[in-house]
């Protein structure tokens, strides 16, 4: 080759570069460029935006490139999002005379903000801003029926699409067109969902109605009938969020009462790996009252491992449990036989057992029902129609093959050598009545050994007060699947006396599973002894008093009288211990202790200020008590309803706060009179939550409107 | 956990102090509400009174008063002795024998019921382990009982 031809190629080479790059000499235009578009900005999860147009030109002139370019669309592999008619969250199509449509994208279960990326080649790159609003949520609720003869025992479990302005819409990932939710309800008495669809919930507008947080929330049958199986074409829930994700709720007519959560479900999926469970119901042999609690292990669908206690209306399991079969399985079982369906698009799915035996030595089936709120986080509800219950069961993380004793706390404050937590404890609603609470730390993380105290309230029998009692015991995990016992040998706790414990993931919420950076860690508890309860330790992280303030979300199931009930949730800011004039919620009191019958009380007043006890900086122990040197009663404040005027509209009640941490706190009524369990959860962000944006600002700490 | 030695110890003395207190009752039971059915005894009494709320310092659940040959008796019914369909059939003035355990709780005697016998109907309170049987309990155990099985 001469130097001609040289420089030829040379020219053609640069020439070609300038063209490929986009780069030209003068200031003109891009030789390439892409622009993309969304139908909407905005979609409720699991609805569509549309389909994406791209329009791809050339120096700023559309359909002259030859051959037609490839654009591809690509929304984020994790977090919010949307999906794309493949099941991905990317997809190529081609530019047919400059433009390429992209199919349905459908928005995920995340909430949030994202962008999806438009890219082509010759290298150019748009993008497409979207936000995904409201959210898929699950709640589940136990407690008290008035309805159908009641009392009776209930459990309520479902899940909804809620959108941002707090509308129930439909779930566009579900195969029924137009259903905004799923439920089942259960009491055991002639009131079950029909299996196994259950309950349709219809689209409503404004069924979500908040300020600051703290609401109702209505849900309407779209049942063939009009109604749900209580007979009623509503249902209505106190709603109390804690953050974006989690809120306390009740059943806030006069139809029943109970108490429970509702959490934002994300990206439901087939069960799969380790669980520790906890239920309580009432059986199908005696209406009687029933726990069960355990891990088990699911793959593919079917259990491959576990063991489980069961403390029947007082006829417990044996010691060690009773164990799950691993398939093969002989025929016939000699144990129960355990499958797990894939969820649907709300989240819910089946997990079906044969083989179990009650206390009458009658082998029993059991259908449960789950609504996922997350891969670690699946709330239980019983939908035989003779039997009613409903639980928890959560992820194991690395306590499923490395569960030990100490991974029942946390390292202590004064000793991080020894094991510290909270646990909480409370009956259901037909056998003996008693809500427990206390205060552990494991003093010998090999052997064992305990001591703390405790709070414990049984049909009014009360141990706690002033001088609360010094438990000691031992905790037991025989194995490493997180399957064990607390004892209680100090034998000054009442009946609780042996309790199954079994570990969750260390990195798992149990009250707000979604959360992910505080008050991690603990187990689900089942009584083992002559009581019938079940109730839940949390690792004790911090019992400064100067962590217990900011605002807090609290909620409590509240027993009295023969089989009576309130409920309520609310909310508070606490500045130096106290909730001041802050705390405001929602109670629902069907039987009528503030002697006003059958009253759903909004506005209701909660006076609240902890005292600290002499030890509170080991314990995490408060008390609210009308015998203290001040007397400082948890006293709750119904507004008078004009129609009936209550006997009294304040009621003190003496109350023990355990702190877990500053975000999470256990507390416990041992009136003679009433007994009661319940949480505080310190609050978080609540910009995202449904219909807040027709809600004001959270409410302002003491000290925020102090500085103002 | 020196400091929490110190302080479970200093607690576990103030409750060392109170237990030496002047007491005007028997001690409380430490396990309320377990129930050994091999401890049951049996009485015969007249209906005082009716409560089917408890009054207050009795623990929950209806009570009966009883006049007894040994003196007054505070029978606890549970939470549904006197509710529902199959509930004791009880009134002030009747005779009645009652099958239970003695207990001592919020530092006065009660006597947990676990049957009630009223003329020649004998009526389940508890089961065997003490635990309140409901009105849906008695129930269903009445069907089976017809032979209608669950």
């Amino acid at each position: 080759m001469n130097r001609k031809t040289y420089a030829s190629i040379l020219a053609f080479t640069l020439m070609a570069i300038v063209f490929l790059t986009g780069c030209s000499s003068s200031s003109a235009p891009p030789v390439v460029g892409i622009t993309a578009t969304s139908p909407a900005a905005t979609a409720t999860v699991t609805t569509a935006y549309g389909a994406f147009t791209a329009t791809v030109t050339l120096d700023g002139i559309a359909n002259i490139l030859s051959p037609q370019p490839a654009v591809t669309f690509t929304a984020p592999s994790t977090g919010a999002s949307c999906t794309f008619a493949n099941g991905t969250n990317t997809e190529t199509d081609t530019a047919v005379s400059g433009v390429a449509t992209s199919s349905v994208c459908t928005a995920n279960y995340v909430p949030g903000a994202f962008t999806v990326s438009v890219t082509t080649l010759p290298a150019a790159v748009a993008s497409i801003s979207l936000t995904n609003g409201g959210g898929v949520y699950a709640f589940s609720l136990s407690g008290t029926e008035i309805v159908n003869g009641g009392p009776n025992s209930y459990a309520l479990a479902g899940s909804v699409v809620i959108d941002a302005a707090g509308d129930l819409v439909p779930n566009g990932l579900s195969a029924t067109a137009n259903v905004a939710g799923e439920q089942d309800y259960n009491d055991a008495f002639g009131f079950t969902s029909t299996q196994p669809g259950g309950d349709i919930v219809a689209p409503e507008a404004l069924a979500l109605v908040l300020t600051n947080g703290q609401g109702t929330l209505t849900l309407t049958s779209g049942n063939a009938s009009g109604l749900f199986p209580n007979g009623n074409a509503t249902e209505t829930l106190g709603v109390q969020f804690v953050n974006n994700n989690h809120a306390l709720i009740t059943q806030f007519d006069g139809t029943a009462t109970s108490s429970g959560t509702m959490d934002l479900v994300s990206l439901p999926s087939v069960p799969n790996g380790s669980f520790a469970f906890t239920l309580s119901g009432v059986d199908a042999n005696a209406y009687a009252p029933i726990v069960l609690g355990g891990v088990f292990t699911l793959s593919s669908g079917g259990l491959t491992a576990g063991e489980y206690d069961q403390n029947d209306a007082g006829t417990i399991s044996p010691p060690g449990g009773i164990l799950f079969p691993v398939p093969p399985v002989t025929v016939p079982p000699t144990a129960p036989i355990v499958t797990a369906s894939a969820p649907d698009a709300f989240g819910r799915g089946t997990i079906t057992g044969t083989g179990f035996v009650d206390n009458g030595a009658n082998p029993y089936a059991a259908a449960l029902n789950y609504y996922a709120v997350g891969p670690e986080a699946l709330r239980l509800i019983d939908v035989d129609v003779a039997d009613s219950g409903s639980g928890s069961a959560f992820g194991q993380g690395t306590n499923a093959t490395a569960g030990a004793i100490a991974s029942l706390g946390a390292p202590c404050a004064g000793n991080p050598s020894q094991s510290c937590g909270v646990f909480g404890l409370i009956s259901n609603n037909f056998g003996f009545l008693y809500a427990a609470a206390g205060y552990f730390d494991i003093t010998d993380t090999v052997g064992g050994a305990f001591e703390g105290v405790g709070d414990n309230d049984e049909e009014g029998s009360v141990v706690g007060g002033a001088t609360p009692p010094v438990i000691s015991g031992t905790v037991n995990f025989p194995g490493v699947d997180g399957y064990g016992s607390m004892v209680i040998t100090s034998g000054n706790f009442q009946d609780v006396e042996t309790l199954g414990v079994y570990l969750t993931d260390p990195t798992l919420n149990l009250n707000d599973p979604n959360n992910t950076t505080s008050g991690l860690g603990g187990a689900v508890v089942a009584e083992l002894d002559a009581l019938q309860g079940t109730g839940v330790v949390a690792q004790q992280t911090a019992t400064a008093t100067t962590a217990f303030t900011g605002n807090y979300a609290f909620g409590s199931q509240d027993f009295f009288c023969n089989i009576c009930e309130f409920d309520f949730v609310g909310q508070g800011a606490v500045t130096n211990l106290s909730f001041g004039t802050t705390a405001t919620g929602l109670l629902n009191d069907p039987v009528g202790l503030f002697g006003s019958g059958n009253q759903q009380y909004p506005g209701v007043t909660f006076m609240a200020a902890p005292l600290p006890d002499f030890y509170e900086s080991t314990t995490g122990r408060y008390s609210l008590f009308t015998t203290n040197a001040t007397p400082n009663p948890f006293v709750v404040t119904v507004p008078v309803p004009a129609s009936n005027p209550p006997a009294t509209t304040s009621i003190p009640f003496n109350v023990v706060v355990y702190q877990a941490s500053g975000t999470q706190l256990f507390w416990v009524d041992e009136d003679n009179f009433s007994l009661a369990l319940g949480s505080i959860e310190q609050q978080g962000d609540l910009s995202l939550v449904p219909a807040a944006k027709r809600a004001r600002a959270p409410a302002k700490t003491a000290a925020k409107a102090k500085q103002k | 956990m020196k400091r929490l030695s110190s302080g479970l110890c200093v607690l576990a003395l103030l409750l060392a102090v109170s237990l030496l207190a002047p007491v005007q009752t028997a001690a409380n039971d430490k396990k309320p509400l377990s129930y050994d059915v091999s401890k049951e005894v049996t009485l015969n009494g007249t209906v005082s009174s009716v409560l089917e709320k408890p009054a207050q310092g009795m623990i929950m659940g209806s009570h009966l008063l009883l006049s007894t040959s040994s003196g007054p008796v505070d029978a606890s019914l549970a939470s549904f002795g006197l509710r529902g369909k199959g509930a004791a059939p009880v009134a002030s003035g009747q005779q009645i024998e009652v099958t239970g355990i003695m207990k001592t709780i919020k530092d006065k005697q009660v006597f947990l019921v676990r049957t009630v016998k009223v003329g020649d109907e004998v009526y389940t309170i508890r089961n065997e382990h003490g635990v309140p049987v409901s009105p849906h309990g008695r129930e269903r155990a009445s069907r089976k009982t017809a032979g209608e099985g669950l």
